[in-house]
């Protein structure tokens, strides 16, 4: 039994143009072109080049979740709610890297 | 009386969704975040090992990234073509819904197919699974690189294969979904021989031949148990599930392949 | 139930309006018998299911208990069936009564068994939002029990229900072939039947509200099992990445979570370069919520039923909503407290001690005001009221010990000693079993049409209570002492253990106390059948109280409100109303009844 309210409660329903999916689109191939082209390059060093590089993967994947998967035009409180649940958790498993950095001080250090 | 039915009230019993949107599209939702959060897991674990690991090789070259470099844009343009195809299916266009979302599927089938030459290229060349190392005698026509990689850093190894082989995972379930969405009962015999012809794969793939008889049960289960008509709202679901492979891959791109290379200059 | 009506909706159904499609789903009242109590849809029916799971797997646990108890202080008594019990036996027996207890008892009853029958006829749903998934997850659930049995019944996995690496992770040392490779693929299979269930509570408490009930209307049951249910989905697919690569670990050859230079039985392992506290922080990212899991759904039986029975609303009860979030988005700020023993950074330690502490306040606040709603009010002492306040009393006596453990300075003698066990035995455990005994009296009469005895069940209450106390207690004071906690009798001559020998007679107690206690709960079992087949007939609304699942018949038809959606007009907790004729007012009472 799922809600049978459907398309009488969507608040606001957008319609989405094909145009703007072509240009999402382009958008992303753009950045991954942008992408390798650092990366084959080396233009930066390596921590450097993976901030980078992770911003771009954030944008793209911000491009994906708004346009592709329409949470964009979704309500306010959905939106906020899941990124933000979603965000929290993922930047909370930072805390595990304390500890994978002091490995390379402690202990056993291979070859 | 037996065929008592129970009806479920319309839409004015009930407090409109806090969500304003159907259940469907929240469930899905609701098990995207969970699943990111499972890959988040496991990819917070390779940095995790990277991080912990002096002089992390990186063996990528050139084919490898361009390999790779295509596989993304396979996957770009696939998200691209399921965006049309929910179009299509909200303007009720169910010819143009089907042929979208067959594109879609050749699309992932095309990634797929590229990521596992690319699998089997590797293990060929020595990267492999630490267990694996005992399975395959290290053949001539090896690259002493990866077999260097395999021997001094067997979490590069690891850590390769059970990312890409949990994403490979997810995009073939994907197909097998959008499959049964855009072709119903028609999908079954389709998948049957896919998963005969997986018998034949090289190298791991052949127990391909297993994950597609156990999607082909499901489907089977599912189309025959309760046959339906699918809706534009069940292709926006499925294609939620799509783009969500699509966006782990940009994590993974970067990550395991574009932090890893190696030109040779 | 004669009459068939069509859904207004049904007639013109379209292909492409599918909004409408969605509302003709309905399904008929099952007639056969696998169609009605196996392969149910109707959400009573799959609560009823992990309820009857839940307690056949209780009573696993508590009888592995009662082994472990034994070897412990008789470690020379021959178990019919078993022989002597070993060491490592004894570890095996720790494992899997942590693991039935954690996961199919407290994850399982409160959560999806009273969760699954009340959450939608407490909100005025007439089933679940995905009935075929639910029924799925119930499915899915019991395969994992069956192949928990399974590890049972092959060799024991030994290392302990967090399945620490590398005890877990190398077969050759200890942990042999399957039994721990059978408790991952279990847990694999728990996880993906939990996150089904998370998704499904959430999507139902966010869509399928009757009219009048807003979320502020919602008892503080539907938030509790909301909230779990937003804990579960975000922490059980963590666990599902933490097993996957602990299963390479041992199938594969990949070393995740052990490191180099390992030896073991004077061989140098293969594996290097992993690191077992990445297991612990993925485990520990799962655990901590699921700490939470266990108790909140407890959290809000006990606010329901100390309200109903002090027949006075419950106190703050915003205060009450916001502290469940509080503890929600806490509990997942604070796995590290698991882990101050590991050797973990201590600049992190100190981030998680301090957020430790934080928890104590919203659950201060759930303390007070569950005080506040007793405080003066005509208390009725009926079963399930003793067993609530028996819940707040453990919840107080565990938690007094939490402030301890959050520091690390403290935390670093007591975490290997019984100390801890009594902790999270009192404030978990038996707390959140309290909860799940204190809503079984309570919700009887709905779920069978018959009142449970109340003689047996003050009966029980008492021996349950005392002899929880009898057995815990205790062993705050052994802890202290130093009796490390993971190991095996004591008892053994000229063992590690002899300055310990004078606890012995304290051990006995214990030991004696648990026996007992064990024994109480057969008169929980008898009265739970005894009452299905002879209780006394139970009438709509037994305790008076106010929410909607008082006002359908007991137990509940098929469709639990025979099509006519409910509409609610008042809050939960209206007890006592000044200038109302009852002393209470059904949420569903017309919205005039104030205006007397």
């Amino acid at each position: 039994m799922t809600h049978p309210a459907g398309d009488v409660v969507t608040a606001g329903h957008v319609q989405q143009t094909k145009a703007q999916f072509y240009w999402v689109w382009i958008a992303l191939l753009v950045i991954t072109v942008v992408e390798i082209a650092l990366a084959y390059n080396q233009v930066f060093t390596p921590g450097r080049m993976l901030s980078v590089l992770l911003v771009l993967s954030i944008i793209k994947s911000a491009l994906i979740i708004g346009y592709f998967m329409h949470l964009k035009f979704e309500a306010q409180r959905m939106k906020w709610m899941l990124m933000v649940s979603v965000c929290f958790c993922l930047a909370l498993m930072a805390v595990f890297f304390a500890d994978a950095q002091r490995i390379l001080t402690l202990g056993w250090k291979g070859h | 009386m037996a065929d008592a039915v129970v009806v479920h009230p319309g839409a004015e019993a009930y407090e409109p969704s806090w969500f304003r949107t159907y259940s469907k599209k929240i469930g899905m939702w609701l098990f995207l975040l969970s699943d990111s959060l499972t890959f988040g897991a496991l990819l917070f674990a390779y940095s995790y090992n990277r991080l912990s690991t002096p002089g992390w090789p990186t063996p990528f070259h050139v084919e490898s990234i361009r390999n790779a470099s295509i596989m993304t844009g396979f996957l770009l343009t696939s998200s691209l073509t399921m965006v049309l195809a929910v179009l299509a299916s909200s303007r009720g266009d169910r010819a143009w819904t089907r042929n979208w979302l067959l594109a879609t599927m050749a699309f992932g089938a095309g990634f797929v197919l590229l990521h596992a030459a690319e699998w089997n290229k590797l293990i060929g060349e020595g990267l492999r699974w630490p267990l694996f190392q005992t399975l395959f005698d290290l053949q001539p026509g090896t690259n002493p690189e990866y077999v260097a990689a395999t021997r001094n850093f067997p979490q590069f190894g690891g850590t390769f294969f059970a990312l890409t082989g949990m994403h490979m995972l997810h995009v073939t379930i994907g197909i097998i979904y959008l499959g049964a969405v855009a072709l119903r009962k028609m999908w079954l015999p389709i998948l049957g021989v896919l998963a005969i012809l997986c018998w034949w794969a090289p190298g791991p793939f052949h127990y391909g031949f297993y994950v597609l008889l156990f999607g082909l049960a499901i489907c089977a289960i599912v189309l025959l148990l309760k046959p339906m008509d699918y809706t534009d709202h069940d292709i926006e679901v499925s294609g939620l599930y799509w783009h969500f492979v699509d966006l782990v891959w940009m994590f993974i791109f970067p990550l395991v392949y574009l932090m890893s290379t190696r030109i040779s200059s | 139930m004669g009459n068939v009506q069509n859904t207004p909706h049904r007639a013109d159904v379209g292909v492409v309006d599918s909004s409408v499609q969605h509302a003709a789903h309905a399904h008929a009242a099952p007639t056969g018998f696998i169609r009605k109590y196996i392969f149910s849809l109707d959400h009573k029916v799959i609560g009823l299911q992990y309820y009857f799971l839940a307690l056949a797997s209780v009573f696993t646990g508590l009888i592995l208990s009662v082994l472990m108890r034994i070897h412990l202080v008789w470690p020379e008594w021959a178990i019919p069936g078993i022989g002597i019990i070993k060491d490592e036996q004894y570890l095996g027996l720790l494992t899997l009564h942590g693991t039935f207890m954690v996961f199919f008892v407290l994850t399982t009853a409160p959560q999806s068994g009273f969760g699954n029958y009340f959450l939608p006829i407490q909100i005025g749903a007439a089933d679940m939002a995905f009935p075929v998934l639910n029924m799925l997850s119930f499915w899915t659930t019991f395969a994992a029990f069956i192949v928990m049995l399974g590890a049972f019944f092959t060799v024991m996995p030994i290392a302990g229900w967090t399945s620490y690496p590398t005890l877990s992770a190398l077969p050759n040392a200890g942990s042999l072939p399957w039994g721990q490779d059978l408790w991952l693929l279990s847990i694999a299979l728990f996880c993906a039947a939990s996150l089904m269930g998370a998704l499904n509570f959430i999507t139902t408490t966010l869509d399928l509200r009757c009219k009048g009930m807003s979320l502020w209307r919602m008892p503080l049951t539907c938030w509790t099992w909301f909230v779990t249910a937003i804990l579960g989905l975000l922490a059980f697919g963590v666990l599902l990445s933490g097993g996957l690569l602990l299963l390479l670990d041992r199938n594969a050859g990949t070393s995740f979570f052990v490191p180099g230079g390992l030896v073991v039985n004077g061989v140098q392992q293969r594996h290097e370069g992993g690191s077992p506290l990445l297991w612990q922080h993925l485990f520990w990212f799962f655990g901590h919520p699921e700490v939470y899991i266990a108790i909140l759904p407890g959290m809000g039986v006990a606010s329901q039923l100390l309200s109903t029975f002090s027949r006075k609303p419950i106190f703050g009860y915003r205060a009450m909503v916001f502290a469940v979030m509080a503890i929600g988005l806490l509990g997942f700020m604070v796995w590290g407290h698991h882990m101050f023993m590991s050797g973990m950074s201590p600049y992190t330690a100190f981030a998680f001690s301090l957020m430790t502490m934080a928890i104590g306040v919203p659950s201060a606040i759930k303390t007070f005001n569950w005080l506040g709603t007793m405080w003066r009010g005509k208390i009725r002492f009926y079963t399930p009221m003793l067993f609530a306040i028996g819940f707040v009393s453990l919840f107080v006596s565990g938690g007094l010990s939490g402030p301890f453990l959050a520091q690390p300075t403290l935390d670093i003698p007591l975490h290997d000693t019984f100390f801890v066990v009594a902790h999270f035995h009192l404030i978990m455990g038996v707390a959140a079993i309290f909860g799940i005994f204190a809503a079984t009296y309570y919700w009887f009469p709905k779920m069978f049409g018959r009142m449970m005895s109340e003689s047996l069940g003050r009966l029980h209450f008492w021996f349950t209570f005392v002899g929880t106390y009898a057995i815990f207690m205790p062993m705050h004071y052994e802890g202290m002492a130093g009796r490390p906690r993971r190991y095996g009798s004591m008892v053994v001559a000229g063992g590690l253990f002899n300055r310990l020998a004078a606890l012995m007679p304290l051990e006995k107690f214990i030991s004696i106390a648990a026996f007992v206690t064990a024994a109480a709960q057969l008169i929980f079992v008898i009265n739970l059948f005894w009452s299905m087949k002879k209780g006394e007939k139970a009438p709509v609304n037994p305790w008076e109280a106010t929410t909607l699942e008082w006002t359908i018949p007991s137990p509940p038809p098929h469709d639990n409100f025979a099509g006519n959606t409910p509409v609610v007009n008042h809050g939960p907790y209206e007890y006592s109303v000044p200038g109302v004729e009852r002393d209470y007012v059904m949420q569903t009472d017309p919205a005039s009844v104030h205006a007397h």
